[in-house]
């Protein structure tokens, strides 16, 4: 359901991305891998066109999205994004942070709303958390808040950025294990990441990108047991210590 | 060849605001010449002619404010040192005597009684270096500089260069005030724990001054030293009401001979110049002797 | 709980408490003794009834032009810093560059400058259109009008340094916050009024309150050219003394009168800006860094 064609992108002389060219569908877990610096975060912006790809085609349920005629507000409501550096509104609390974009963007009543909030917050494990402000949470509690205000979009599929790496360890887990149970349930995620175990456990696809090129793709045992190209079995070598 | 446009098109865009920027700069810069000089035109003349006359005036300047500058940093730094003497309230006094006491430390009751009254002491010499810290912040710089040259002619009226000396005792009363603060800061952003630190390790108080916090609070100091400097030197510009004869009275004399434009020009560069080039000194010695993580005010993260 | 007692005060640390009721009666004596020395020192007293009666009424006249200019100044200077703090951070040169050259042009120049060329050729700006709806439909004196310029001469001067409070405050947002509500779908509008200005409202606010003290103090320079406040009314009383057959030393009584009520002024302003400050203190939202 979400598709891209010879994404290309370069800022100023760098040339980021080098065709990217991939497809998810419907309730897949792609999970991209590789160096960092390879394109990766950019890649992922280039989906709800955070950054607008130089060339290429960028489609969502068949319509190419990366047009002037389509407003970007629309692709973001359709597709969700996740955060390394959580970014949640500090000056708000949990809940507030979960309803101001579907009060404000879809248009919802505040009780309905508050409503939906409640419910997801309680879904990712921190429904006594409503009330509190950022600064008061952890980073693993932040960053399920974050992943609870995307969903409070209702959005078609998900993307998260290296979610867990801004996390001390004893905190990835509960991250992990939101987006496992979000993709048992059939969400659409494409997600960047180091952590290989999520990886292996819960994608159906894993894609190594490495200096803007996507050089492998297929399913976890593939990846990470045979790896075909020399690049990536370096790369697999050295994560999976 | 959609990079190739979309690089060109920014650079363009780009290209087209610098000048109207530029156009927009200048433009009022026009508008002003034109209301102040009018028909009269531009008289190159008079700046070429009268230049030296407006850099000797604010030489004048320059020299009440370093004086009182240098003059108020004696008192600043006193009164910043008093500021971070620690007077711990009289509980906590009592409270160490108790635990010597339970201790078997005890040192009796002449002991007690000494260490209040010393503590009271330091109390109220840091309430009198508030009370004059919190006076010179309270109260406008100019109501300063006419209670100040009141005072002085009133009690001494024939005294020889009185503006320039009221000049002086006006400025440094309040540079000693604002630097008094700035000293503090500096003092209590390193104080806390390195001190004891030091002590630990065998530095003596003295020791711990010297090789320890003088070292790091010299360098938190300077920045907002050299941006009070530029604010006295500023403020030195308010004298011109006592009659002293420096760039503002020049330049409001010029202005009523003729010269509106002309004198609005030659003190406006002459102050932008100067405080231009030192702000842009200090920030060339705060990214030159940096300690990373150490600011007056730390940002947070 | 192990901790000393007063330790515990401390954190706890109400409005009314004990020891702020302490150093208020400490700020009243020590005020009390500091005139009292004046007075001793230069032999006069503040509350010379033969004065007041004279200048009781500049005095008061006084306050509340002190008070009038502050009312008309500050809402101009505040929009002012916004506005320029706003253009400063924007990338587009042709905001920035402008905004640049009118912070640095305000604050690299004395205000006593800046107010003296306003005062003497700030009407000559204003076209003559204007100037005569001014006069005749407002009835705006022509003689009030340099005294206009000078007021606006200060609030640039004052919305100058607002405005790198301002900067400051919206650079201090983390640059994520912003990308995420784009990514929420928020439009640009949207995540300006909910995201951005709430917090560098709440960043601004202390910095800010401490320019509104410096904008109170920095009135008096209207004073130099005559101007209906306290400073201005003063100079005018006090050239008038020895005419009407006045004590010099009056003079030291006015300057003392003066300056405590700049300073209660000034004190008050920042009290209860503090207040302000605890009541939308959120956790987590440092204090920005100049």
């Amino acid at each position: 359901m979400i598709r891209t064609e010879g994404i290309h992108k370069f800022f100023g002389a760098l040339h980021v991305l080098r065709g990217i060219t991939l497809e998810v569908a419907r309730g897949d877990v792609l999970v991209i891998i590789g160096p960092s610096g390879s394109g990766k975060s950019t890649f992922l912006r280039c989906i709800n066109l955070l950054v607008r790809p130089d060339e290429g085609r960028v489609f969502i349920d068949g319509v190419q999205v990366n047009r002037p005629e389509i407003s970007p507000e629309w692709v973001r409501e359709q597709v969700g994004m996740v955060f390394q550096s959580f970014n949640l509104f500090t000056h708000l609390t949990a809940l507030q942070n979960v309803t101001l974009a579907p009060i404000r963007v879809k248009k919802l009543s505040k009780d309905k709303a508050e409503a939906k909030a409640r419910e997801l917050l309680a879904r990712v494990g921190l429904a006594e958390k409503a009330e509190a402000y950022p600064a008061q949470l952890s980073g693993g509690q932040q960053q399920r808040v974050a992943i609870a205000r995307a969903l409070a979009m209702d959005p078609k599929a998900m993307l998260f950025d290296e979610p867990t790496s801004a996390l001390d360890p004893e905190y990835i887990r509960e991250v992990l294990d939101v987006m496992t149970n979000l993709a048992r349930d059939g969400m659409t995620m494409i997600v960047v990441t180091h952590e290989m175990g999520f990886a292996s456990s819960v994608a159906s696809r894993i894609v190594f990108m490495d200096a803007g090129l996507i050089l492998e793709e297929g399913p976890p045992a593939e990846i990470f047991e045979h790896p075909r190209n020399e690049r990536t079995r370096a790369f697999v070598s050295k994560i999976l210590r | 060849m959609t990079r190739k446009l979309g690089y060109a098109r920014e650079r363009l865009v780009r290209s087209v605001e610098t000048i109207l920027a530029v156009l927009i700069i200048i433009g009022v810069v026009a508008f002003i010449y034109d209301v102040m000089a009018g028909s009269r035109g531009l008289d190159i003349g008079y700046i070429s002619a009268n230049w030296l006359r407006y850099v000797r005036a604010v030489e004048i300047n320059l020299s009440v404010t370093t004086i009182s500058f240098v003059l108020g940093m004696g008192i600043g730094f006193l009164v910043g040192w008093i500021r971070t003497v620690r007077a711990p309230p009289i509980q906590k006094i009592l409270q160490d005597f108790r635990q010597a006491e339970k201790q078997g430390r005890a040192r009796g009751k002449p002991a007690l009684v000494a260490t209040l009254i010393a503590s009271g002491l330091r109390h109220y010499v840091k309430r009198v270096a508030d009370a004059y810290v919190e006076a010179i912040r309270g109260t406008p710089l100019f109501v300063q500089i006419i209670f100040a040259y009141t005072v002085i002619t009133v009690s001494y009226p024939r005294l020889p260069g009185v503006e320039f000396f009221a000049g002086v005792v006006a400025l440094t009363i309040n540079t000693g005030g604002y630097q008094g603060e700035i000293y503090r800061a500096g003092l209590q952003t390193v104080h806390t724990g390195q001190v004891e630190a030091a002590r630990a390790i065998g530095l003596s108080r003295w020791g711990a001054m010297r090789f320890v916090v003088l070292p790091q609070a010299l360098r938190l100091v300077i920045p907002p030293l050299t941006n009070e400097y530029i604010g006295l030197l500023k403020a030195s510009a308010l004298l011109y009401y006592i009659s002293l004869l420096e760039i503002t009275f020049l330049s409001k004399q010029e202005n009523y001979l003729g010269h509106p434009f002309e004198s609005f020009a030659l003190i406006t560069g002459i102050f932008l110049l100067i405080t231009v080039t030192l702000s842009r000194l200090i920030q060339y010695f705060e990214v030159k002797y940096r300690i990373p993580g150490l600011g007056i005010q730390a940002a947070p993260g | 709980m192990g901790l000393p007692a007063y330790v515990k005060r401390q954190r706890q640390a109400p409005i009314l408490s004990p020891a702020n009721g302490v150093r208020v009666v400490e700020m009243v004596v020590g005020g009390l003794l500091v005139i009292s020395l004046f007075e001793l020192a230069l032999h006069y007293d503040i509350r010379d009834p033969n004065l007041w009666v004279r200048y009781g009424i500049s005095f008061v006249r006084g306050f509340w032009g002190t008070l009038g200019y502050i009312a008309l100044v500050l809402p101009v200077s505040v929009a002012l810093g916004f506005g320029a703090g706003w253009a400063r951070v924007s990338r587009h040169r042709l905001l920035s560059w402008p905004s640049a050259a009118y912070i640095d042009f305000f604050r690299g120049i004395p205000l006593i400058v800046a107010i003296l060329f306003a005062f003497l050729y700030g009407v000559d700006f204003i076209p003559e259109r204007i100037r005569f709806f001014l006069e005749d439909a407002l009835g705006i004196s022509a003689s009030s009008l340099p005294y206009a310029m000078a007021a606006l001469a200060l609030a640039a001067h004052s919305g100058a340094y607002q405005a790198e409070i301002f900067r400051a405050g919206f650079q201090s947002i983390p640059r994520g916050q912003v990308e995420a509500a784009e990514a929420l779908g928020l439009r640009h509008f949207q995540s300006m009024t909910s995201v951005i200005l709430p917090q560098t409202f709440r960043l601004s606010l202390p910095p800010l309150g401490n320019e509104l003290a410096v904008l109170i103090k920095d009135t008096s320079v209207l004073g130099a050219f005559g101007a209906s406040e306290l400073v201005g009314l003063a100079s005018e009383f006090t050239q008038q003394i020895p005419i009407s057959g006045g004590q010099l030393v009056w003079q030291f009584a006015i300057w003392t009168a003066i300056a405590l009520t700049y300073f209660v002024m000034t004190f008050l302003v920042t009290r209860v800006l503090h207040l302000l400050e605890r009541r939308f203190r959120t956790p987590g939202l440092e204090v920005v860094s100049l």
